[in-house]
């Protein structure tokens, strides 16, 4: 499979009144057609820096330090505002966050979704307008699309205005869709179906997905590949088995074992230890170290590099080398109850 | 001895009028229980009325119908809640959603929670606001040197332990948490619910603690009822419902609870209810303390599912 999207050496700072903000630090991962990759970390981890990066959404105190994004073979590093508009929409596009903010509370939900296919196909007449959008409803699962056509987002619940801001997203068929936590805001039954969604359009139209998330448990059904966050680095990247039943990483041991799943019948959930570090002055060797009960001394001293485990499995944790105590994971294996 | 009733819900019923003409029924005729040192949960999908449940025992909502009883007090009755206006409004507190909201921005840390007190002219029983509000915080969690701060300096998870410790700052035996941690990360979410646990354990707090959440309901509460388009479809001590869901809707709920395992997560089926048969009914009890909702003529409703 050829690849879609390439990231490489990636670096983006903030500039702020307390300092320069290292929000991503040297990422580097590639995403393929029609594949589904995971974003896994806690909030301020840079996940969402890195999707808006790539689709240069980012404010002017925003800034590449370093490093390269090439998308379908070109490279749109420097890439301009206007050369971005061109691109925008029909290679990427983006769910965000927050349903209530992402919609214009003073248009219908019908004519947001059609301004949409407006913007890309200016020969179209009204009526097909009218059913694409009402099909592009019926995709994400809005009920009754033609009388909710002329509703306003404030009659809609949450969920319900997620699909209608997805239904915004896939109007003009993008290439790659950035998903930043879509599904937080909404309940298990729609989350379980918006994942099922995502997996459906990948497979129709053969979309490549960057699906962020900080729940394990979530990801879990949509994504082929997972890449765990940590202090704006990719500390650990593999097929999603090789994530959830061999972990290498002491950070995705932490998010593992927080979830419920994991404490059935403990008097008390696991949480991990401290704070993430600021990224204003980050630690001189592995973020994750002071927060790490396994950590080695060298962890303080000096950044892991991404030791390969096979070949689509990296981790960056001084615990995978040679000389390093061999540790039993606290997770792995199929053993979630 | 956990049967000492603290909140009695009767037919409660609340209605949104959209239009003149347009009546939204967001709970309709919902009754439980709640007893004294439970964590009780509600779950349901975002619409089922969850919230307006929570908002109308808080007497932010005034219901259409039905009575809520606190403590055996009418609280629906003006002339009661009137009487008992000064108990009921610092024994039971709220914590919302979103914590970016529910702070004002403006305050700092040390203020939001002291302000309750101001409000109810409380002497602050350990000398001074300040120290009320350092031993709140120290309650929940969270350094003193966050005192001075504002909402927007902190995390998401600090946020929600000032929305915590500002509900705690009266001494509350009810709290009632709706959602407290859906905007939270899940290792965050994770010292969140073991706060929970201890206030409840450790000094008898009682609950009402709405999630769409199941994994974490299971784990924090003690009783949960199923809420679907406005009504109690399901009600049953928790390791009962989720080892043996009767209701379709119910059903529905537990088969969406994601599985941190791929393999077994993508076989994993969706049940789909589609509330066909879903209609009139009434709650019934089918084993001790488990109840759900039936038809009339017998059957449960949405059995098919």
């Amino acid at each position: 499979m050829e690849n879609l999207l390439e990231v490489k050496n990636l670096s983006v700072s903030f500039q702020s009144g307390a300092g320069e903000v290292q929000a991503v630090r040297d990422v580097s991962f590639t995403l393929k057609r029609g594949e589904i990759l995971a974003v896994v970390g806690e909030s301020g981890c840079g996940k969402s820096v890195l999707c808006k990066c790539i689709m240069k959404l980012l404010p002017a105190s925003a800034s590449i330090k370093n490093g390269s994004i090439i998308v379908c073979g070109q490279d749109i590093t420097n890439y301009k505002e206007r050369d971005m508009q061109k691109i925008r929409g029909k290679t990427f596009s983006m769910i965000f966050q927050d349903p209530m903010t992402s919609l214009n509370p003073t248009i219908k939900i019908g004519q947001q979704i059609a301004e949409a296919i407006l913007v890309h196909e200016k020969k179209i007449t009204k009526e097909q307008v009218y059913q694409r959008v009402i099909d592009l409803m019926e995709l994400v699962g809005i009920e009754q699309p033609h009388e909710r056509f002329h509703l306003y987002p404030y009659n809609f619940s949450g969920g319900m205005r997620q699909r209608s801001v997805m239904a915004i997203a896939l109007a003009s068929n993008p290439d790659i869709l950035f998903a930043d936590e879509p599904t937080t805001a909404l309940d298990v039954t729609i989350q379980a179906q918006i994942l099922d969604l995502l997996r459906e359009v990948q497979e129709k139209l053969g979309t490549a997905t960057i699906l962020v998330s900080h729940d394990l448990g979530v990801v879990a059904r949509a994504a082929d590949r997972v890449a765990v966050m940590y202090a704006g680095k990719i500390v650990e990247i593999g097929m999603a088995e090789e994530i959830y039943y061999d972990p290498r990483h002491p950070y995705t041991w932490g998010l593992m074992r927080s979830l419920p799943a994991f404490s059935k019948g403990k008097d008390s959930l696991y949480t991990i230890p401290g704070m993430p570090p600021t990224l204003v002055n980050p630690p001189k060797g592995d973020a994750y170290a002071c927060r790490n009960e396994y950590a080695l001394g060298i962890d303080y001293e000096e950044m892991p590099p991404m030791f390969r485990i096979t070949d689509t499995h990296y981790a960056a944790t001084w615990l995978l080398d040679e000389r390093a105590p061999k540790i039993i994971p606290p997770v792995g294996g199929k053993s979630f109850a | 001895m956990r049967k000492e009733i603290l909140v009695d819900v009767k037919n409660l019923t609340h209605q949104f009028h959209l239009t003149k003409k347009a009546v939204i029924r967001a709970v309709d005729d919902v009754s439980f229980q709640i007893f004294k040192g439970e964590i009780f949960g509600l779950v349901g999908e975002s619409g089922s009325g969850k919230s307006t449940v929570a908002r109308c025992l808080m007497n932010i909502y005034e219901p259409s119908a039905g009575s809520i009883q606190y403590r055996g007090i009418d609280i629906c009755d003006k002339r009661e809640f009137q009487k008992n206006k000064q108990m009921l409004q610092t024994r039971r507190q709220i914590i919302f959603q979103d914590s970016t909201s529910s702070l004002n921005q403006r305050m700092k840390v040390a203020d939001i929670i002291s302000e309750p007190m101001k409000i109810h002219h409380i002497t602050p029983p350990r000398g001074s606001y300040r120290k009320e509000a350092e031993f709140q915080m120290k309650y929940v969690g969270l350094d003193e040197s966050f005192l001075d701060r504002y909402p927007s300096e902190m995390s998401g998870g600090q946020r929600q332990r000032v929305a915590i410790a500002r509900a705690l700052s009266m001494e509350p035996e009810f709290l009632v948490a709706d959602e407290p941690i859906a905007s939270l990360d899940v290792s965050i979410q994770a010292q969140v619910i073991n706060l929970f646990r201890h206030l409840q354990q450790e000094h008898g707090f009682t609950f009402l603690f709405i999630a769409h959440d199941l994994a974490m309901v299971e784990y924090l509460c003690d009783r949960v009822g199923v809420m679907y388009h406005g009504r109690m479809v399901e009600l049953a001590p928790a390791k009962e419902l989720f080892s043996n869901p009767l209701h379709g809707y119910t059903k529905t709920l537990l088969s969406a609870i994601p599985i941190p395992d791929p393999v077994r997560e993508r076989k994993r089926k969706l049940l789909v209810y589609d509330g066909a048969d879903f209609g009139k009914g009434e709650l019934k009890e089918v084993s001790p303390d488990h109840f759900v909702l039936q038809r009339s003529e017998g059957g449960y409703t949405g059995e098919k599912a």
